[in-house]
C-alpha cells in the first residue's frame, strides 16, 4: 500500500500520517520528491482499513501494491534511485552517465592490477573490479588472494582514484571487505544466500547484486528486498546471463530483463556482458545490446594478458579491446539517451 | 593523484587512540571528544533500558499488554520532530529510535 501526498505537504502532516500508520504496528518508508511524497506502508495491510486514510490532511491518494516486494518496487519511490559510490560520490549508478566497472576477474598481483586499473581508467571506466575471494566451481582452482588482494585494491584506488568493487562470499567476510571496498558484490551463486543478503544490508556500502544462474526476475527483486529491509537503500541489480538449454554461449543474456526490471523497480540495473557470453568476442555485441535496451551501466572483465589469467581468461578483454569497446559504445549510449565518461587521456 | 581517505578506511579502527600517531592534533582532539560522547550515549542507552524494564513491571502489575504500537509510533514521531528542531536528518533518527524501541521491547519482557 502506498499513500501519495498532495504537493507541498508539511513535515507535521507527514509525521501525523506516519504515526497513524505505525500505530497499527506497520512500518513506513518515505520517498520525497520535489512535488509529492510517497509513504510506503509495510505490514498487515488489512489493518489500514481501520484508518480513514483519505481523510488525513495531506493525503491525495492511496494505492495498493500487490507485489511481494515493496521497498524495491517502482511505486515506492518518487524518483529512480541513484546510487553513489566511492569517496565524494566519485561514481554514480542510475544517472545519465553510464556507470562502467572494469578490471580483472581476480586480483593476481600488484603489477597486473595497476596495469589493469590505469588501462580501464584511461578508457573511461568509472570503477575498478577485482576479485579477492573467488567462488570457483572447483576447490582446486585459484581461490583468490583474500585480504592481500583487498589491500592491493585499496592501494590502487589511492593511486588512480577509481572506487573498487569486489565480491564478498560469506557473512564472516562482510566487515573485512567493507573496510576496503566501495561497493560489495554479491555473486550470482549467492543471490539467495539470505543470511549474506541481510548482512550486507546492515552495512553502509552500496551492494551490487547479481542475478542467480537460474533465478527469475521476481526472485532477484525479492533478494534485493532482503537487502533493503535492513536499511541499505543502495542496491544495484546486475543481469549477467541465465542458464538455458543453449550451450553455444556460457549463459544466455536476458536482454528483456533490462526493461522489465526498470519498470518493476526504481533501482539501477547494469549488465555483465563478460559472464553472459563467456567469450571475449561476445562482450562487445552484448554490451551494445545492454546499453541499447536501457541498462544503467556495465561490468566488464579486463586483463592485461588474458591468455595468462588465473580465472575467466576466455572472456576477458585485453586493454586495447576494452578501449575499443568503449569507443564503439558511444553511438549506442547516445541512442539510449545516455552519456559516457570521456576517456582520460593523461596518465595521471 | 590520491583519493581522499574516508574516516572509516583507516583511523576508525584505532578508536582507542593507539595508531593515532599520524593524525593531526585537531583531529585527535575531536575524536577524543567523540569517544567521551559515545561513552555518555551508551550510559544513557543503559539508563533507557533500565527504565524500560521498570515499565515492563508496571504494565504487568496493571494488567496491561507489553506491546503498544500506538505508543511506539508516538515515541518515534516525537523523536523525529525533535531531530528536525536540532537540524538533524529525521529519517536517520527515526531509524535509531526504532532500534531503541526494539531494545526497549525486549527489556520490558524481561522486567523487574
Amino acid at each position: 500500500m502506498i499513500i501519495v501526498t498532495r504537493p507541498g505537504i508539511s513535515d507535521a502532516e507527514l509525521d501525523h500520517i506516519r504515526e497513524r500508520v505505525e500505530a497499527l504496528g506497520m512500518r513506513t518508508h518515505v520517498s520525497r520528491g520535489e512535488q509529492r511524497t510517497i509513504v510506503g506502508c509495510i505490514g498487515e495491510e488489512e489493518r489500514l482499513q481501520e484508518v480513514a486514510l483519505l481523510r488525513l490532511p495531506g493525503v491525495e491518494s492511496v494505492l495498493p501494491v500487490t507485489k511481494p516486494f515493496k521497498l524495491v518496487a517502482r511505486e515506492f519511490a518518487v524518483d529512480r534511485t541513484i546510487v553513489r559510490a566511492g569517496d565524494g560520490a566519485a561514481a554514480l549508478f542510475g544517472g545519465r552517465e553510464l556507470a562502467v566497472i572494469a578490471g580483472p576477474c581476480s586480483v593476481e598481483g600488484a603489477e597486473m592490477l595497476r596495469a589493469s586499473a590505469w588501462a580501464v581508467r584511461r578508457a573511461g571506466a568509472g570503477l575498478l573490479r577485482g576479485g579477492a575471494f573467488k567462488p570457483r566451481t572447483s576447490p582446486y582452482a585459484f581461490q583468490g588472494l583474500g585480504k592481500a588482494a583487498l589491500e592491493l585494491l585499496a592501494e590502487i584506488r589511492a593511486e588512480t582514484g577509481l572506487p573498487v568493487v569486489t565480491e564478498v562470499m560469506d557473512t564472516r567476510q562482510v566487515e573485512l571487505v567493507a573496510e576496503y571496498a566501495d561497493v560489495l558484490q554479491v555473486g550470482a551463486r549467492n543471490m539467495q544466500n539470505f543470511a549474506l543478503l541481510s548482512e550486507v544490508g546492515r552495512v553502509q556500502r552500496p551492494v551490487l547484486l547479481k542475478r542467480g544462474l537460474a533465478a527469475t526476475v521476481k526472485e532477484l527483486l525479492m533478494a534485493a528486498e532482503y537487502i533493503m529491509v535492513q536499511g541499505n537503500r543502495d542496491v544495484i541489480l546486475c543481469e549477467r546471463g541465465i542458464r538455458t538449454y543453449e550451450t553455444a554461449t556460457r549463459n544466455t543474456l536476458d536482454v528483456a530483463a533490462i526493461p522489465v526490471l526498470k519498470a518493476e523497480t526504481h533501482l539501477p540495473v547494469i549488465v555483465d556482458p563478460s559472464h553472459a557470453g563467456g567469450r571475449a568476442e561476445l562482450v562487445a555485441p552484448l554490451a551494445f545490446a545492454a546499453v541499447a535496451a536501457g541498462a544503467d551501466g556495465l561490468i566488464v572483465e579486463v586483463h592485461p594478458d588474458p591468455e595468462r589469467a588465473l580465472s575467466d581468461g576466455d572472456q576477458s578483454l585485453a586493454p586495447e579491446g576494452f578501449a575499443e569497446l568503449m569507443r564503439r559504445l558511444a553511438p549506442f549510449a547516445e541512442a539510449a539517451g545516455r552519456t559516457l565518461r570521456a576517456p582520460a587521456l593523461e596518465a595521471a | 593523484m590520491t583519493a581522499p581517505e574516508g574516516g572509516w578506511r583507516q583511523g576508525e579502527r584505532a578508536a582507542d587512540g593507539e595508531a593515532e600517531r599520524g593524525a593531526p592534533p585537531e583531529l585527535q582532539a575531536l575524536r577524543s571528544a567523540i569517544a567521551d560522547l559515545d561513552r555518555r550515549l551508551v550510559e544513557l542507552l543503559a539508563e533507557r533500558v533500565r527504565l524500560a524494564r521498570r515499565v515492563g513491571g508496571a504494565k504487568r502489575a496493571a494488567g496491561l499488554p507489553t506491546l503498544d504500537p500506538a505508543r511506539e509510533a508516538a515515541v518515534v514521531r516525537r523523536a523525529s520532530a525533535l531531530a528536525r528542531e536540532h537540524g538533524l536528518e529525521p529519517e536517520a533518527v527515526r531509524g535509531i529510535f526504532w532500534h531503541l524501541i526494539g531494545l526497549s521491547r525486549r527489556a520490558q519482557t524481561e522486567g523487574p
